[in-house]
């Protein structure tokens, strides 16, 4: 059941957002409604360049604020539209229980021509404070216009892109300098996605006799299901991964992308599948050891898992990891839940700017 | 003799940085005798099927059933999933999660007195080993009486299926259920049992309100945030009420109620560890023993019973009939294996003092029954009122005492009570709440309490369980009021189930000019 007239956009003056806000809860109260609880955890600026990100925007954080509340701020910046600046407000209504529900507010944006530029302090105006804020970029980031991002990330704890639509390295860099040049913490969808290979790939490791034999690593290769497009977003999720290794293991990975272990020089191959479903993702990793063994992790879409195994010289029983499809206001709920930015990601990010340099030979 | 060096401490695997499943135990065989029990397919194995859900459990993590009746391993197994339909956390129950948990689920059928069935065992705990890489790591969880503890300890020790962990190698862990003893005496003898076999730190006493989020989030609120700690002393808090309520009879278990009462069932282990969590001083660090250490403090400074004055400061009540929750209940002395004269007590409230600093003249109203009106677990700490009351020539204006009341269960949360003006232009005030849910603010469901110490038994935290100092101080301090209440020759002050208890436990509080809130 949702709350039709609270959930209704209404148009209104920027000047007046917060006034018309509070009218919408005090009429709701006015009219006896006392099972309607307003809450708020995170501010969330969604940024998005055409009305069907906008609209994935408002749905995705519809879906989300019924498990993480939120004062979502969805900006819609279209430089070619006209010079104007729209504003609409509704509420997200979520049953909790017991006839009672939990609703979040959400603001709309939408600017066009040299208004863009008033989005940042508008915005800056409107978050709820002491409440951490978060900025999502739907599509690409435009680096090359890294002062208008820098400027809305200017109150943000918090970035949140999806590498898997970024179209060069080059946006790779431009979230590791947020992350070393401001206070706001990167987070990628992509990186969360990437979680049931880390933990499948962890687990094989789990069993004491199996830790040495990360030290003796010779080859670790990733296939990464693409589409047509080739877009280069479609190969990062394998590409976190093999940094991912580099980083804990303990390789180096010099300015050409080549990589160093203990041992001597370690072969990262990264390749790209064309595949039908599943493009951006991994489809099969391998870990070769020193004396001629592996462990390889593939997903196995019929049973929905990722089944990791080890050959060899030492057997294991299948391990298996749950490998669901992650529905993006699923990703974003993960994300918020983290109190604090993910500092793996963080060592991780230079290492697969560098690791790239291997795919463009 | 020589003594082997203990294992040297394997690195973390760097792996597992960041990722939500940071912690994973190494593989082991955990046997659970009484496999054939309620608690076993209502909790264990429901439990530890969601843990493999969520990623939770090592690869190779292996679960022994161990019982009398004749099952196959696919006959437990079945027997296993039917339970995991019904009760786990995380249903419906994933197909290729449990088909890969199942490959881990063993039987062995077995008298718990029968030294063969040991050696069946201890056979099919060493194939595990080769076969699934369990590397000799054992947990034995004891799901049965206290009664069998002995007999089960001792045929462990005789086939050599303990290791000493001063001896290094693989572990060994004990999990034993409550009742931890029915007095002293018994949990003293219970306790002297255990180290015959183990050491104390293979002893796990699992308390599953230990386990439960809220109750860990005591320590959260109370330690990490700095706002509560200054004002959580006489000086500011003028009594603090505990209660556990539940809204059921003693169902099927009227022989054991018969024996114990709310006194030995709730009072002893739950509010106690309840009171030593809201009381105890901050530890030095978040680990077993300096966390206990601080707990035992508490049970130690709680101020004995007046001898011969017991029931002035406490109240047993029995429910007879009457409805709870729109339905029908029975009198407990009508209910199945109970005696029609039974003295039992289904209710206990007590005002309860803590001899220290802290607490000094600070009353603890604790109360625990059944068949009350609903479930519930509530924590309130009861503020002083402001100091001086300088709106009191004002009508309209009745200030009362704030109130920060933490939720158990269910609907797991915390509320701040506090005088607010109400919006006018006179000066008139009225309570209003500040309140967080768990449900609300986090989301998803807490993974259930056997879940997280089962998880802890195997990684071999035990911060989270009772020690044997801890248990026996709990007993040390109520066998006194147990003897005088079993010495008492009057009947307990009867309450109509689906009330809040008798009228002697509001009698109790309202004496001190205070009253039970409401939860």
């Amino acid at each position: 059941m949702s709350n039709s007239a609270l959930e209704a956009d209404v148009r209104v003056d920027p000047r007046a957002i917060e006034n018309r806000l509070a009218e919408l809860w005090r009429n709701n109260k006015e009219a006896g409604d006392d099972a309607l609880t307003r809450a708020a955890l995170w501010n969330v600026v969604a940024h998005t360049s055409s009305t069907e990100l906008h609209t994935e925007a408002s749905g995705v954080l519809g879906r989300a604020s019924a498990t993480v509340p939120q004062r979502a701020i969805i900006v819609r910046a279209m430089p070619a539209a006209e010079p104007e600046i729209a504003c609409w407000i509704s509420a997200n209504c979520h049953l909790v229980g017991a006839g009672k529900q939990i609703c979040s507010e959400e603001i709309a944006i939408v600017a066009g021509g040299d208004r863009i530029h008033r989005v940042p302090p508008l915005v800056n105006a409107l978050l709820i404070p002491d409440m951490p804020v978060a900025v999502w970029w739907l599509g690409d980031l435009p680096n090359e216009h890294e002062d208008y991002v820098l400027s809305l990330l200017e109150p943000a704890d918090r970035l949140i892109v999806d590498s898997v639509h970024f179209d060069s390295p080059a946006d790779l860099l431009l979230v590791n300098r947020v992350a070393e040049k401001t206070t706001t913490t990167p987070a990628d969808l992509n990186w969360i996605r990437l979680e049931e290979w880390r933990t499948a790939t962890a687990a094989i490791f789990d069993p004491p006799d199996m830790r040495s034999r990360l030290n003796s690593i010779r080859r670790l290769r990733v296939v990464a299901a693409t589409s047509d497009t080739e877009l280069f977003g479609e190969s990062v999720e394998a590409l976190l991964y093999a940094a991912w290794i580099s980083a804990q293991v303990g390789h180096d990975v010099d300015a050409h992308g080549k990589v160093e272990g203990v041992l001597g020089s370690i072969d990262y191959a990264i390749e790209r599948r064309r595949q039908e479903n599943g493009a951006g993702g991994i489809i099969h990793a391998e870990i070769q050891f020193d004396d001629g063994s592996s462990a390889s992790i593939a997903r196995d879409r019929d049973r929905g898992i990722l089944a990791a195994n080890v050959d060899g010289v030492i057997s294991m029983p299948e391990a298996i990891t749950r490998a669901v499809l992650q529905r993006p206001d699923e990703l974003i709920v993960r994300q918020l839940k983290q109190a604090k930015g993910d500092q793996v990601l963080l060592k991780v990010l230079p290492i697969a700017s560098r690791l790239a340099k291997r795919m463009e030979r | 003799m020589s003594v082997a060096a203990p294992a040297q401490a394997l690195a973390p695997n760097p792996l597992r940085e960041g990722l939500e499943q940071e912690r994973v135990p190494d593989a082991s065989c955990l046997v659970i005798f009484g496999a054939s029990g309620d608690l076993t397919s209502r909790k264990l194995l429901p439990a530890l099927y969601s843990l493999a859900h969520d990623g939770l459990l090592p690869a190779g993590q292996t679960i022994v059933g161990f019982a009398r009746p004749d099952y196959t391993d696919d006959a437990f197994r079945m027997a296993m999933r039917e339970a995991c339909d019904k009760y786990a956390r995380t249903r419906p129950v994933d197909a290729a999660v449990w088909d890969n948990f199942a490959k881990g689920l063993f039987y062995v059928q077995g008298d718990f007195a029968e030294p063969s069935a040991y050696f069946r065992l201890n056979q099919k705990l060493q194939e595990c080993d080769r076969t699934r890489g369990t590397g000799g790591r054992r947990i034995y969880y004891l799901a049965v009486p206290p009664q069998f503890f002995p007999v089960i300890s001792e045929l462990l020790g005789a086939e050599k299926m303990v290791t000493d962990p001063e001896r290094g190698g693989p572990f060994t862990r004990v999990i034993i259920e409550k009742p931890f003893g029915h007095d002293l005496q018994s949990a003293k003898e219970l306790n002297r049992v255990a180290v015959t076999t183990f050491r104390e730190r293979q002893v796990f006493r699992i308390d599953h309100y230990l386990g439960k989020e809220t109750v860990q989030n005591l320590l959260v609120l109370r330690f990490a945030n700095g706002i509560f700690e200054p004002f959580w002393n006489r000086q500011y808090i003028d009594h603090v009420q505990l209660a556990v309520a539940e809204s059921i009879g003693v169902e099927k278990r009227g022989g054991y109620f018969e024996t114990a009462g709310i006194a030995r069932d709730i009072v002893q282990n739950h509010l106690l560890q309840l009171v030593s969590l809201v009381a105890m001083e901050p530890p030095v660090a978040f680990e077993a023993d300096p966390v206990r250490d601080e707990k035992v403090k508490v049970l130690r400074a709680l101020r004995e019973f007046p001898t011969g004055h017991e029931t002035e400061c406490t109240v047993r009540g029995q429910y007879t009939d009457g409805s709870v929750l729109g339905e029908k209940a029975i009198a407990y002395r009508k209910e199945p294996n109970v005696s029609p004269e039974s003295k039992t007590e289904t209710y206990a409230a007590m005002k309860v003092f803590i001899d220290n600093w802290r607490w000094a003249g600070v009353p603890f109203y604790i109360r625990a029954g059944k068949r009350l009106p609903k479930r519930v677990t509530d924590i309130s700490i009861h503020f002083r009122p402001a100091p001086y009351p300088m709106w009191r020539k004002l009508r309209g204006v009745t200030t009362q005492p704030n109130v920060l009341a933490i939720r158990i269960q269910p609907d797991e949360g915390i509320s701040l009570k506090f005088d607010s003006k109400v919006p006018g232009p006179s000066v008139r005030t009225a309570p209003v709440t500040m309140e967080f849910r768990y449900a609300t603010s986090f989301g998803a469901e807490p993974p259930e309490a056997y879940e997280r110490l089962l998880l802890e038994t195997m990684l071999g935290d035990s911060t989270l369980f009772a020690r044997r100092d801890e248990v026996e101080t709990a007993w040390s301090w109520l066998d006194p009021l147990l003897a005088a209440w079993a010495a008492d020759l009057r009947p307990p002050d009867f309450y109509a189930a689906g009330t809040w208890g008798p009228e002697s436990a509001d009698q109790l509080i309202e004496r001190d000019g205070r009253k039970w809130r409401r939860p």
